[in-house]
């Protein structure tokens, strides 16, 4: 187990716990937080886990549960908490119930609305490159999730927080003696809120409905952009492949049933053939295979290791389309690939020797570099820069923020 | 041949279930005093470990 200091909040114990098990980041601060109400037993947890676990990247060791199984692992946590607040309370070690009780409640509360607003902020790129099927009028994402459910789940499970920090703060001026005071406030407060509530309900809903079409629209044309880009390095490739081979029967062959091994893993969402799991061995594998189809020398140097996720993938694929325009275009001159990873970022450079072209003048209808590298690498989080000059040749430069939330 | 694998949420349910049994006759036999201060916290721990292992098992 690691601190995950880039995702916490102190020294990324709670961050480094929850990546470790598979559990929800929110859940963890929130023992961390009732702990704290048992006389401050959270804190000299905290400050132990501290001390003791070493910071670090953790690699996840199981999925969060979702649907629910989320749900039963939410509750079964809150009543382990509040078996152990019970026993605290019943041994002694306790601040009084006006603090505690109401601390409890403003963490779970606060725990609800983080874990609602983190459901209802844009989606990961992974469920923006997921295909959206329509059934039966709903919209669902590759992995079967109903998007409008998610946000009424989101909407629901903030709701829920809202109320028991709301809760919490009439308990606690309810303990104080504080209530009977603040009644006359109170009330024109609710009242007020009420009255600006049913005004501008109506506003709120129809803003609420045209920003999740908006986003449903723009899910969609990343999504028609990644297929193109995808189709583009593929399909296209080996298309105009086999027309300049047309008069080697077998090797267009090879290469027809490659592209078509290729598409049918990409059609069932599986790696291809030889996919590789890590970088350097991903942008070898992009080389050699660039190398095999256009007969020009690819060399690659990497720095750094890092495991491929989706936004790797991403950058990837771009290197590899780079790697292509210059065998292509490179009259014949070595390839040269170089890429380094620290931890925050990883940098690709492909470069050739050949006579170089204008990245502005580029044909509308071209999408190898519009798409395929530039809008690629956008769409991740990334960029790509093109320096090309006819003495020097052409470089590629890709980079990709190394942080998953990028 | 691979062995069956133990049913987790059984195996905690049934544990709990045994130590709340275990609570239950201490009380009876007067060898402790289970008012509601005792009762609520193991009820909840109970409760609260059958569900986090129901829930966890789920995933796999």
């Amino acid at each position: 187990m690691r601190r995950d200091r880039a995702a916490g909040w102190l020294g990324g114990v709670c961050a480094g716990i929850a990546r470790r098990y598979g559990i929800d980041v929110a859940l963890v601060r929130l023992g961390f937080v009732v702990a704290t109400a048992a006389g401050g037993l959270g804190i000299a947890l905290y400050a132990l886990g501290w001390l003791v676990i070493p910071a670090g990247e953790t690699r996840p060791r199981r999925r969060l549960p979702t649907g629910r199984g989320a749900i039963e692992v939410a509750f079964g946590t809150g009543l382990l908490l509040m078996s152990a607040l019970l026993a605290f309370r019943e041994l002694g070690i306790w601040f009084s119930d006006a603090v505690a009780w109401p601390l409890v409640l403003i963490a779970s509360g606060g725990a609800l609305i983080w874990r609602g607003s983190a459901t209802a902020s844009p989606p990961p790129q992974e469920a923006l490159t997921a295909p959206l099927v329509r059934a039966g009028g709903e919209v669902r994402d590759r992995t079967g999730v109903r998007r409008v459910s998610r946000a009424a789940r989101a909407i629901s499970r903030t709701g829920v927080g809202i109320a028991l920090v709301i809760a919490a703060g009439f308990a606690f001026l309810q303990a104080t003696g504080a209530l009977s005071a603040a009644r006359d406030v109170i009330l024109a407060v609710i009242v007020v809120v009420v009255v600006l509530g049913v005004i501008f309900a109506p506003w709120i809903v129809r803003l609420v409905r045209s920003l999740t079409e908006e986003r449903a629209q723009r899910i969609r044309s990343q999504e028609r952009a990644e297929v193109a880009a995808h189709l583009h390095d593929s399909v296209l490739q080996t298309l105009a492949l086999v027309q300049r081979r047309s008069t080697d029967p077998q090797e267009v062959a090879a290469l027809a049933r490659r592209q078509e091994r290729e598409l049918r893993s990409w059609l069932a969402e599986r790696p291809a053939p030889g996919e590789e799991a890590s970088l350097a061995p991903a942008l070898e594998a992009a080389a050699a295979e660039v190398e095999d189809r256009h007969g020009v020398p690819v060399e690659v140097v990497v720095v750094g290791e890092r495991h491929l996720d989706a936004h790797l993938e991403a950058l990837v694929a771009a290197a590899r389309e780079a790697m292509t325009n210059a065998a292509k275009f490179g009259t014949g001159s070595p390839v040269d690939v170089y890429a380094e990873s620290n931890a925050d970022v990883v940098r690709v450079f492909v470069r050739d020797r050949g006579p170089g072209f204008d990245p502005a003048a580029l044909p509308p209808d071209r999408h190898g570099v519009r798409e395929s590298i530039v809008g690629r690498m956008e769409r991740h989080g990334g960029r790509a820069r093109i320096a090309s000059d006819p003495e020097t040749g052409t470089e590629v430069e890709l980079e990709l923020p190394a942080r998953a939330d990028r | 041949m691979r062995a069956d694998r133990p049913d987790i949420p059984a195996l905690v349910a049934g544990l709990a279930l045994l130590a709340f049994g275990g609570v239950l006759l201490l009380d009876a036999l007067d060898a402790i005093d289970l008012d509601f201060g005792l009762f609520a916290p193991v009820a909840c721990a109970v409760t609260g470990a059958i569900l986090l292992a129901n829930g966890l098992s789920r995933r796999e």
